[in-house]
């Protein structure tokens, strides 16, 4: 196994608010990776701060075994560090098709930009009825989708997704996960966020579970989804 | 009647250019929520420029001038983004407000400095055009038809190119477009730059019917707001017709009334939008 993206004892936060103290996780290449934990644990830092977002105060972020600490947001996108921010920040003001063209945007993504259409087209065949409606004016699971389609244009070494089922119906929850699955066959290296730990154990290969800004547990998911303590603390078994 | 359509024609066309200076105005508003205080500085700067370049200076043709003042406009409009714009970006709107203000300050004194506030006077003329009460003179149709250009060309270049959309995404959401690959300060930074060509340029297109000083710029950045707030403020369509009415306006009031009430009637209909339309006539844009 090799791994693609190792986090070595980061510490990180908001100003003066320490979020993180001292987290380090890894990234196996082809894995679909799940950071599990209750609200405020951290998880969004820790995306925010390997994406560049936030700096860290101490610690170290290398992809592909190259620091990357410093680098930023814009420079880690276009070596296909690509993350699905929570809330989907869309470019709500412009259509379907250009929030597309703006997930392509850098030169890794144009040189495919013709495949990854297609194969976004094909996964999320409802984007493709309404290209030319303003995003904003979807509804929140066509929103949702738009924002992974997005984030695949970029034609992602590791795509990050921040809370994928938050606020959406149950049956697009399910459709999204089919989504991952598909992903993670075709060997996309992935990290998610989720807050419905169940489905997050259930599809993917190894989890993080975080508390108070740390790493409490880890391990294969299987594993840690017949953990006593997570089946008590966040699986409410 | 013969006066009123040729006041009328004669507003239309300087509202063309009234409007493409108002463009720059509304878009970098639009794109990074800064109100450039140095819009008309940056106005006077382009009739300037076009006077050095041109017969009076350098001897190039004035519309050849023209387009190096666009150049030039660009990359002092980037330049002042880095000096005073970026680091204040996220601040309350009153930092930006004292930092392009004092950029008009700095460009008014040191062009006071350089140039005196003594009028300048291309004394350009390529003819006219006269027929029936009409009498134009082709340096406004000129004019005019360069300003519709810039404006088409700005359009396709927000709403067809990937550069211009990058600048419209960047607008829309900062962050986001910075997880796509969006390098959002070169971004940012154009787009003032753009924003101050636009105003450098109708600085040089009237500076070639009019005469102007350093000073000039105050009168015609006021205009600016005003048509901006007709048009919506962060729509450059907007203001395009925004200017339009403007140029009417003024075309059209001074038939009727003593020329000095036109700005009263400017500044009556710039409340009047204010409390009614506060997205502009026309609805676009942001309240």
């Amino acid at each position: 196994m090799t791994t693609v993206l190792e986090v070595n004892n980061v510490s990180s936060g908001y100003g003066e608010v320490q979020i993180l103290w001292d987290t380090s996780v890894k990234l196996e290449k082809g894995k679909l990776t799940s950071l599990v934990g209750a609200n405020g644990v951290g998880k969004t830092t820790l995306m925010r701060t390997i994406m560049g977002l936030l700096k860290p105060t101490k610690g170290t972020v290398s992809f592909h075994g190259q620091d990357v600490t410093r680098m930023s947001a814009h420079a880690k996108a276009a070596h296909g560090l690509i993350l699905v921010p929570e809330g989907r920040q869309l470019f709500t003001e412009m259509t379907v098709y250009e929030n597309l063209e703006m997930g392509a945007f850098t030169k890794r993504a144009k040189e495919n930009f013709a495949a990854n259409l297609d194969r976004v087209y094909e996964m999320f065949p409802r984007l493709k009825e309404r290209l030319d409606q303003k995003s904003g004016t979807m509804s929140g699971g066509e929103q949702q989708m738009l924002a992974v389609a997005r984030g695949l244009m970029a034609q992602p070494d590791i795509l990050m997704i921040d809370e994928l089922s938050l606020g959406l119906a149950p049956f697009l929850v399910l459709d999204l996960f089919e989504i991952l699955k598909r992903l993670k066959d075709d060997g996309l290296t992935m990290l998610l966020v989720e807050q419905n730990v169940q489905m997050a154990l259930a599809v993917s290969d190894y989890a993080y579970v975080l508390a108070d800004g740390k790493v409490e547990l880890e391990g294969p998911s299987r594993e840690l989804a017949q953990n006593e303590h997570v089946r008590a603390a966040y699986l409410g078994i | 009647m013969d006066q009123f359509i040729a006041s009328l024609a004669d507003g239309l066309l300087l509202g063309f250019v009234y409007g493409l200076a108002a463009m720059g105005l509304t878009l970098i508003f639009g794109v990074m929520d800064v109100i450039n205080l140095a819009h008309g500085p940056i106005i006077a700067l382009g009739m300037f420029a076009v006077f050095f370049l041109g017969p009076p200076g350098l001897g190039l043709h004035p519309y050849v001038a023209l387009l190096v003042v666009a150049v030039l406009g660009l990359i002092f409009g980037a330049i002042i983004y880095f000096i005073s714009v970026h680091r204040i970006l996220d601040g309350p709107h009153l930092s930006s407000l004292l930092s392009t203000f004092s950029v008009n300050m700095m460009i008014i004194g040191v062009g006071t400095a350089i140039f005196t506030t003594t009028p300048k006077n291309m004394d350009f003329s390529i003819g006219g055009l006269a027929f029936w009460a009409l009498n134009i003179p082709f340096t406004r149709l000129v004019g005019a038809f360069i300003a519709v250009l810039v404006a088409a060309a700005l359009y396709v270049f927000l709403y067809r190119t990937q550069q211009g959309k990058a600048i419209r995404a960047v607008a829309n959401n900062r962050a986001a477009s910075e997880l796509m690959g969006i390098p959002s300060t070169m971004t940012l930074a154009l787009s003032f730059g753009i924003g101050t060509m636009l105003a450098a340029v109708s600085g040089a297109i009237i500076a070639t019917f009019f005469s102007f000083s350093i000073l000039s710029g105050g009168v015609y950045e006021l205009k600016s707001f005003v048509i901006v707030v007709l048009g919506g403020l962060g729509n450059p369509t907007g203001a395009l017709l925004g200017g339009l009415i403007l140029g009417a306006l003024e075309g059209i009031v001074p038939v009727f009334l003593p020329v000095s009430w036109v700005p009263v009637i400017e500044f009556v209909l710039f409340v009047l939008i204010l409390m009614y339309r506060p997205n502009g006539l026309f609805g676009g844009g942001r309240s």
